[in-house]
């Protein structure tokens, strides 16, 4: 069945983007556009990673100075305390008394005192207290702690019998009698030291502990809970919360505690919070210290806002740029698509031009050469193109080259590249898997060119067979490279031409007698041409 | 193709930088409540008594069976109706919460509640406190001064106690005083403050009282409330130190788990000192070989005497002391036979 050759008008060749891939590298705008992505959020990940550990090292410095001052201020309360209970020993030295139970007796007259208890103990040793009060002296070893009053002491906290609450007990020494050293205690709810060390900014924040060096024991005095307040736990219980790789400075922290130095610093992650710490000693209580803890968030709450809203703008920011991206894209993708395939495509016939088939071709043969393939290139000419023009017009001249063209990639874009190397000329390299499947692929673009029927709304052109010449060579037998191919398949049309036209030969037949090949469908194509000649011209 | 895996890869980074974000990370709770054990009759219900609530911690413990029958014991003898109920692990402060609200609703003339957190539930002994109710406290204390009696091991003691037993029988058991000697820590929890006062106290004692060479190992377990989790502790504890030559349970929990691995790996030469005499190390003090002791509270007496504190509170009595120290006794082979540890392992 005789095809109409196409209008000169091409549609869009459907094979472009597989023409380009041949052309091109693999690497997309989408690629692109990850890659562009990845760089932004390194970029902002290293942005917050700084700004993280500026607000960080801020804090911790500002946190250490916060700590130094609340510990201070703890400190303070404490002397305050027994500064007090010194105060009213001093005055109880200034009386004459007849005996120590009329000091005690003075003493539990004050009813106005801030205190729980007060109490008496005289040169003997023997305590002026209540029965349970006298318990509690046994049970927790006060009197050890009464004797070491040079002028003031304070016990470690502990739970009293009386109050139910951890408590602290002041002693003060005074002289009594003839010259009698005696010691005045006063005790205090171990709340009362929040209540005198509590700040008002930070202060659901601030932890406060007084710490026993010895044990690392500690006992919390101010916490983001009241009710927490006289909880005692360990140091090193609490180093198990510790993150990992702060746990080596936190041990460090508790050593250097543990070797009574003063004023203290450090600062570590747990699985939730950083935090800050410092400790520093009680002047009145040896072996024990004032810890004071802030989280690192406590002070930096402005500024993790204000990195929020840094990491939204960015955010919208990114959402705004790639929908404009895209949008970009999207316009100069279809600008660069026509000019891409004007730029590499014969306008007419939608093949490969000549320079874009090179490049083609350089990628196909190496790709050949690497994976071990062998290959072909094929001259075609098609036969008295010239005559065509002359006696039907160049419009079926180009009816004809996009017939010709379309033959050619039909049988051939599957496997290969297609070229119009100008005028008549074309050129198609094409894998091979042997010589007999080109052969056969051949034989059927004769079959499709002679079906070729030219200005059939005329009539003119019915009846006219096409045929064409054509010069094979093999890659890599006849030649490695794309120059040497050409030249071989030139050399191999040449002799078709020579021969009579209307078929094919390889390089390597080249000198033989052989015929070139041909399948043959019709016969004297030529005589029709030439008898339309003659009519045309009488 | 490509253009659905830029999609993919452009949400991945995204979900990724929001994920990684520090600004926009928090925390999410999703633990269910653990099972709690409501109110049930503990004696025979009268009208005209008085209803007593007793909240306690481990509703499947020996330890609190033993509460449970010095309060009931109480109560026959002082007229009273008494309804118990408890939580699973002695954790759940919240069951407790549930527990309290349950109480009150169901008027109830006086509260006697063991406390599974001393912080967390502080501001519901408030409560009750304020509604003027009696509350007496058993076992734990809790952080207010709102509540009328406490009767409980002063644990701070209980730890020195402890720590002092644990000297005691490493020198028995013929450990140089000049050589370096180590010990091991287990806690049940790192926010019961019975556990917390237990470790300093022992923490307390042996710094003051040890040899210099002999230290605490400071990497301390924490089972937290999970006996099996104690095991798996206590097996790679003594991988990674096998030096240790004692090993101390702060509570219940741990001290299983301790008493479990000890014998399943035949360690007679490891000192074991805890709390409670559970089955595990009821099975170590009863073989010689083990050198193994425990702290064994007075928790019939805590029990018993609570409710007699509600009963006195309801008359319009106001008791003397707000803590009241029960003590412990300290129970090893040697001590096994003595009277007074009789008495409180019949009670138990």
């Amino acid at each position: 069945m005789k095809r109409k050759a196409g209008n000169v008008i091409r549609p869009k060749n459907t094979n472009d983007e597989k023409d380009i891939s041949f052309i091109k590298g693999g690497r997309s705008f989408y690629m692109t556009l990850i890659l562009c992505l990845i760089i932004f959020f390194a970029a902002i990940a290293l942005l917050i990673a700084a700004f993280n550990r500026l607000i960080s090292r801020h804090d911790q410095k500002l946190s250490g100075e916060i700590c130094t001052l609340m510990s201070e201020k703890m400190n303070s309360s404490i002397e305050f305390m027994t500064e007090t209970t010194h105060g009213m020993a001093s005055v109880l030295s200034a009386q004459a008394f007849n005996s120590p139970k009329d000091i005690y007796n003075v003493l539990k007259g004050n009813t106005k005192a801030d205190y729980l208890s007060v109490g008496f103990i005289d040169a003997a040793m023997h305590i002026y207290a209540t029965p349970e009060e006298m318990e509690e002296f046994e049970k927790w070893e006060l009197l050890e702690t009464a004797k070491v009053a040079h002028p003031v002491s304070m016990s470690a906290p502990y739970r009293s019998s009386v109050f139910g609450q951890p408590v602290i007990t002041l002693f003060s020494d005074f002289q009594y009698g003839n010259n009698q050293r005696g010691y005045m205690f006063t005790t205090y709810l171990l709340k009362d030291l929040q209540e005198v060390a509590v700040t008002e900014s930070l202060g659901d924040k601030i932890e406060i502990w007084l710490m026993d060096a010895n044990s690392a024991n500690t006992i919390q005095c101010v916490g983001a809970d009241e009710h927490a307040t006289g909880s005692w736990t360990n140091a090193y219980l609490t180093m198990q919360n510790v993150s990992r790789k702060d746990v080596n400075v936190y041990e460090d922290w508790l050593k250097r505690v543990r070797n009574l130095e003063d004023n203290i610093g450090t600062s570590y992650s747990t699985s939730e919070t950083f935090y800050s710490q410092y400790c520093s000693k009680i002047s009145s209580l040896p072996g024990w210290y004032v810890v004071v803890r802030i989280p690192g968030d406590a002070l930096s709450a402005t500024m993790t806002a204000f990195r929020t809203y840094i990491f939204l703008f960015l955010a919208v920011l990114l959402v705004v740029v790639i929908v404009l991206i895209g949008n970009m894209y999207r316009l100069s993708k279809r600008d660069n698509e026509m000019l891409k395939s004007l730029s590499i495509h014969d306008p007419l016939t939608g093949a490969f031009n000549r320079r874009a088939f090179d490049l083609a071709a350089e990628k196909l043969l190496f790709r050949g050469k690497n994976s071990g393939r062998s290959c072909a290139l094929i001259f075609f000419d098609i036969d008295y193109f010239k005559q065509v023009n002359d006696q039907f017009g160049h419009d079926a001249g180009d009816q004809l080259l996009i017939a010709f063209c379309d033959a050619l990639r039909k049988n051939f874009s599957d496997t290969g590249i297609i070229a119009r190397f100008g005028g008549d000329e074309f050129v198609v390299l094409t894998e091979m898997e042997n010589i007999r499947a080109i052969a056969s692929k051949l034989d059927q673009t004769t079959e499709d060119v002679h079906a070729i029927d030219l200005n059939d709304d005329k009539h003119e052109g019915r009846g006219f067979m096409i045929s064409f010449s054509a010069g094979a060579a093999n890659f890599p037998d006849d030649s490695a490279d794309l120059s040497g191919l050409k030249k071989c398949a030139d050399a191999a049309l040449y002799e078709t031409k020579e021969k009579g036209r209307n078929g094919y030969l390889w390089y390597s037949e080249i000198g033989s007698s052989a015929p070139p090949k041909k399948k043959v469908v019709k016969k004297i194509i030529r005589k029709k041409i030439i008898k339309k000649t003659v009519k045309t011209q009488d | 193709m490509k253009r659905k895996t830029a999609y993919i890869l452009l949400i991945c980074l995204t979900f990724l930088c929001i994920t990684l974000c520090p600004a926009c990370s928090g925390k999410k709770d999703n633990n269910a409540p653990l099972p709690i054990s409501h109110f049930e009759p503990l004696n025979e219900i009268k009208a005209g008594r008085k209803n007593v609530y007793l909240i306690i911690k481990v509703m499947d413990s020996s330890y609190w069976k033993v509460i449970v029958n010095g309060a009931r014991d109480a109560g026959e003898v002082l007229d009273c109706n008494i309804y118990y109920g408890g939580t699973t692990i002695e954790t759940d402060w919240e069951g407790q919460q549930v527990l309290i609200n349950e109480a009150l609703e169901s008027k109830a003339d006086a509260m006697i509640i063991a406390p599974d957190d001393s912080i967390e539930l502080a501001a519901d002994i408030n409560r009750i406190h304020d509604l003027g109710k009696p509350v007496v406290l058993i076992d734990t204390a809790a952080n207010t001064n709102s509540f009328d009696i406490c009767y409980m091991t002063d644990n701070l003691l209980a730890g020195q106690q402890a720590a002092a037993e644990m000297l005691n029988q490493l020198k028995r058991t013929g450990h140089d005083t000049e050589a370096v000697l180590s010990v091991g820590i287990m806690v049940g929890s790192a926010k019961s403050q019975t556990i917390n006062e237990r470790l300093a106290g022992f923490y307390k004692y042996w710094t003051e009282n040890a040899p210099e060479k002999w230290t605490i190992i400071s990497d301390i377990m924490n089972c937290n409330g999970k006996v099996d989790l104690g095991f798996d502790l206590a097996r790679d504890f003594l991988k990674q130190h096998p030096e240790t030559a004692g090993l101390y349970g702060t509570n219940n929990g741990p001290t299983r788990a301790i008493c479990g691995v000890v014998k399943e790996q035949s360690r007679t030469d490891l000192v074991v000192v805890g709390f409670d005499y559970s089955d595990e190390m009821k099975e170590l003090i009863e073989l010689p070989e083990y050198p193994a002791s425990t702290m064994l509270q007075r928790q019939y007496d805590m029990g018993n005497l609570a409710v007699g504190s509600v009963m006195d509170l309801l008359n319009g009595d106001t008791p003397p002391l707000k803590f009241v120290d029960t003590g412990v006794v300290t129970v090893n082979t040697d001590t096994l036979s003595d009277p007074e540890v009789t008495e409180v392992l019949e009670r138990n």
